[in-house]
């Protein structure tokens, strides 16, 4: 059965995370043929687009032959960049033909509304602005043009499949899910849908959150208060003065803690609780800058004080050798967290004008932003010693609201 | 005890005695100047007539509606006090926003000012923030006495905040970015030269760069003790005043130092802070007081009717003092002419009106009006 309301470009993923050293050590040389040919039908499918944008407001409804050629070149391109980015194995075919372990499944044609299609290509901005951060690669382009969540998980990932023959599942997810929303913004410029790119990390993306001893708790509440998004960036000023201050604590803390834990082999209690109601803390005030989360935060980082929250597991064992090489391990998380902040940005700024407009957050960029608090906030607290297991980085599962949606902000505390 | 300390205060070096002469401004203006200084401060007037009805009613409509974004908040007590004082200051300065505005307008179409519109929004941004940090440092000392005090939190929140103007007034030149030494050797030796005649040796000499912003002349004394500092504006080193009215403006601006005017200044404030303090407490009692963050939309309505009241007074105050710094400069330069040349300068350069409405010179002039000012220089000149 169908749900209702799924949107009409969907992800399919069959793949299994198995891949062949030998390809993966030249990948990018054997994608040689494909990005330019990619290259040539990006160019051609920018010139058919003109026509079709001109016989959909006509017709109001794309005709079949110009859908089908898009459906065949947005598909093309999700088999290239999932296997330039590792997501899928397989030497993709060179016709967009269905089948691939990375792939997309797109409705027939609908009628259209003809406003949206005279606007397309300005509407189709914001979503192509965010489909580049995340994937690092504009439709059409076919070329990289900046660091983004995908490009550095396949960076990344390029090791580890080297040295394990396997692909992480978080990172095979993340590039999945910014493949799926490429494809969809593509598909939202090529008329092939009117229906808007769904930005919602979770949806289609087979699995489930593995357990972490960070994890989030959102109670979704997706209405804002137009004269606090207005100011937004202004409120958060002495919470970002408030933040800088209380780091530099963490920053001596987390030495302290590093050099304790090295010792013990478990954190001290204390410095544990410290850190982390920085990291809670820390992650109220980016869910409130980016608007992810609507109330204005409070200054102690208490558990619980927030709809958007990160629980943390108490104290536990950790392996000295990885306390002793934490912050070289770190690295790739920290790399690929800061390539999630410039979505996050600009999570906050639609969501800025979105809210503005219509007194609420969208619900895909809310999770999105939910998405890369998490991971932000695991890293962090891998960072500061308070578990030892490696971030996750797959959106798979999704942030799901722990509170119904729609409850009432947390009442002020006395 | 306060009338003792405000007797204290006003003690003054200009004569008791001292009649200011009547000078007719059309013998000192011509009539284009007066004109056009006139037509310039009307718009000015009114924008600010407006601009403050359009204050006082979104602070009311705040005061009554604020208490409901409450409910925006998971930051507990003070925090929500925070949220909602930062709020009330948003809603004033997007109400202020357009008089603002059109005040540009004014200003760029009379050539006071070549600031852009875009310039202007954004550092008027900037300057918000900057506000909002002070208000919410203002609020968590309030609502943290409060809460310890509860209505008599004002007994210990006057001292406080006065203790926070001695320290804005310390750190306050060293907050202005861009101050640039006196390149002018010979304006410099002067400087020293008038700050050792005044008994204020060693308080160094700046300039401030807002030629881009402003075409006004100016100049400001701030500091205590060893942040002591004169700053002048780069319009006044332009070319269109001669080194003697330089002079004049640097020894008006030493005089204050000599005569302690930063310090009288703070200890003004203390005078009124503890009973402000006190009369904003009681207003806010029916709402709970300053320990409920619902009272802050309300306090803050109190304390702008408090400072719109308190202003008449206020400009009496700083009117005394800089009439004082004016009589320093005259004593000190012993130059009549520059100064005389100097105040008829300010009519044409910064636009000012010789002798304006007296509802304008009591609720808005900080300084003796140019007819005052060169009233002055004659009285001084006749003894």
């Amino acid at each position: 059965m169908v749900a209702v309301d799924r949107h009409p470009i969907r992800l399919v993923v069959t793949d299994g995370f198995e891949r062949s050293r030998l390809t993966v050590f030249f990948r990018l040389l054997l994608a040689i043929p494909h990005l330019f040919w990619l290259s040539a039908w990006s160019f051609g499918a920018l010139v058919v687009a003109v026509v079709a944008w001109v016989v959909t407001l006509a017709k109001g409804r794309l005709p079949v032959p110009l859908h089908d050629f898009f459906v065949q070149y947005v598909r093309y391109t999700t088999h290239v960049y999932a296997y330039v980015y590792l997501a899928a194995d397989p030497y993709p075919g060179f016709t967009g033909a269905p089948g691939y372990p990375v792939d997309v499944e797109i409705d027939p044609p609908a009628a259209q509304r003809r406003w949206r299609t005279a606007l397309r290509g300005l509407l189709a901005f914001p979503a192509l602005l965010l489909g580049s951060a995340l994937a690092g690669v504009g439709p059409g382009s076919g070329s990289s043009s900046q660091i983004a969540g995908a490009s550095a998980a396949a960076f990344l990932g390029w090791f580890a499949c080297l040295a394990q023959g396997r692909m992480p599942q978080g990172f095979r997810n993340l590039v999945a899910y910014a493949l799926r929303y490429l494809a969809q913004a593509s598909g939202y410029l090529f008329f092939l849908t009117d229906r808007y790119p769904d930005a919602d990390p979770a949806v289609d993306l087979p699995g489930a959150q593995p357990e972490h001893p960070v994890r989030l708790a959102v109670a979704e509440d997706l209405r804002r208060s137009r004269l606090t998004v207005f100011f937004r960036l202004l409120l958060a000023f002495p919470h970002l003065l408030w933040v800088t201050l209380w780091w530099l604590a963490a920053l001596l803390a987390v030495v302290a803690s590093w050099a304790a834990t090295l010792v013990r082999g478990r954190s001290p209690a204390a410095l544990h609780r410290f850190l982390a109601a920085y990291v809670r803390y820390s992650t109220h005030v980016s869910a409130f800058l980016y608007l992810v989360a609507n109330p204005f935060p409070g200054f102690t980082g208490a558990a619980g004080s927030y709809p958007l929250d990160i629980e943390i597991d108490p104290p536990d064992r950790q392996l000295r050798w990885m306390v002793a090489l934490r912050p070289v391990l770190a690295v790739p998380a920290l790399v690929v967290s800061s390539a999630l902040g410039s979505a996050l940005g600009l999570v906050g700024l639609f969501g800025w004008f979105a809210a503005l407009v219509t007194g609420r957050m969208p619900r895909g960029l809310a999770r999105l932003g939910a998405f890369i608090l998490r991971y932000s906030a695991q890293t962090s607290a891998y960072l500061c010693l308070l578990t030892d297991r490696y971030p996750h980085s797959g959106p798979e599962g999704g942030e799901e609201p722990a509170l119904a949606a729609l409850e009432p902000s947390l009442p002020v505390a006395a | 005890m306060w009338a003792l300390a405000a007797w204290l205060l006003w003690r003054s070096r200009v004569p008791e005695d001292l009649v200011l002469p009547h000078l007719d401004v059309r013998d000192l203006f011509t009539a284009v100047e007066l004109d056009r200084a006139a037509r310039y401060e009307r718009f000015a007037r009114i924008d600010w007539i407006l601009a403050t009805a359009a204050l006082l009613v979104a602070l009311t409509i705040y005061a009554r509606r604020g208490p409901g974004l409450v409910r925006e908040s998971a930051a507990g007590r003070i925090g929500t006090g925070m949220l909602l004082g930062m709020l009330g200051f948003g809603v004033v300065w997007l109400a202020q926003l357009p008089f603002g505005v059109a005040e540009l307008w004014w200003d760029r179409r009379h050539d006071v000012t070549n600031q852009g519109y875009a310039e202007f929004l954004l550092g008027n941004w900037i300057g918000l923030g900057v506000e909002f940090l002070f208000i919410c440092l203002a609020i968590v000392i309030v609502m943290a006495l409060a809460g310890w005090l509860r209505d008599r939190w004002w007994l210990l929140g006057g001292p406080a905040f006065v203790a926070l103007a001695l320290l804005f007034a310390f750190v306050q030149p060293w907050l202005v970015p861009g101050l640039e030494p006196l390149r002018d050797p010979a304006l410099s030796a002067r400087a020293r030269e008038l700050a050792r005649t005044e008994g204020v040796e060693g308080i160094p000499v700046r300039v401030e760069e807002v030629g881009t912003v402003t075409s006004s002349p100016n100049a400001w004394a701030a500091g205590l003790g060893p942040s002591r500092k004169v700053v002048l504006w780069d319009t006044l080193l332009d070319g269109r005043f001669p080194d003697d009215e330089v002079a004049v403006v640097l020894a008006h601006e030493f005089g204050h130092h000599a005569r302690h005017h930063i310090w009288k200044d703070v200890a003004w404030y203390a005078l009124f802070a503890l009973p402000g303090a006190y009369l904003i407490a009681l207003a806010t009692r029916r709402r709970g007081g300053m320990f409920e963050p619902t009272a802050v939309p309300l306090s803050l309505l109190v304390l702008t009717v408090l400072q719109l009241a308190a202003q008449p007074v206020q400009n009496v105050i700083s009117r005394h003092l800089e009439a004082e710094a004016d009589w320093v400069a005259l004593e000190t330069t012993h130059d009549p002419d520059a100064a005389r040349g100097l105040f008829t300068g300010f009519s044409s350069t910064a636009l000012a009106d010789p002798s304006p409405p007296t509802w304008s010179y009591v609720l808005l002039d900080g300084h003796p009006t140019l007819a005052q000012r060169l009233a002055m220089v004659e009285a001084w000149q006749d003894r």
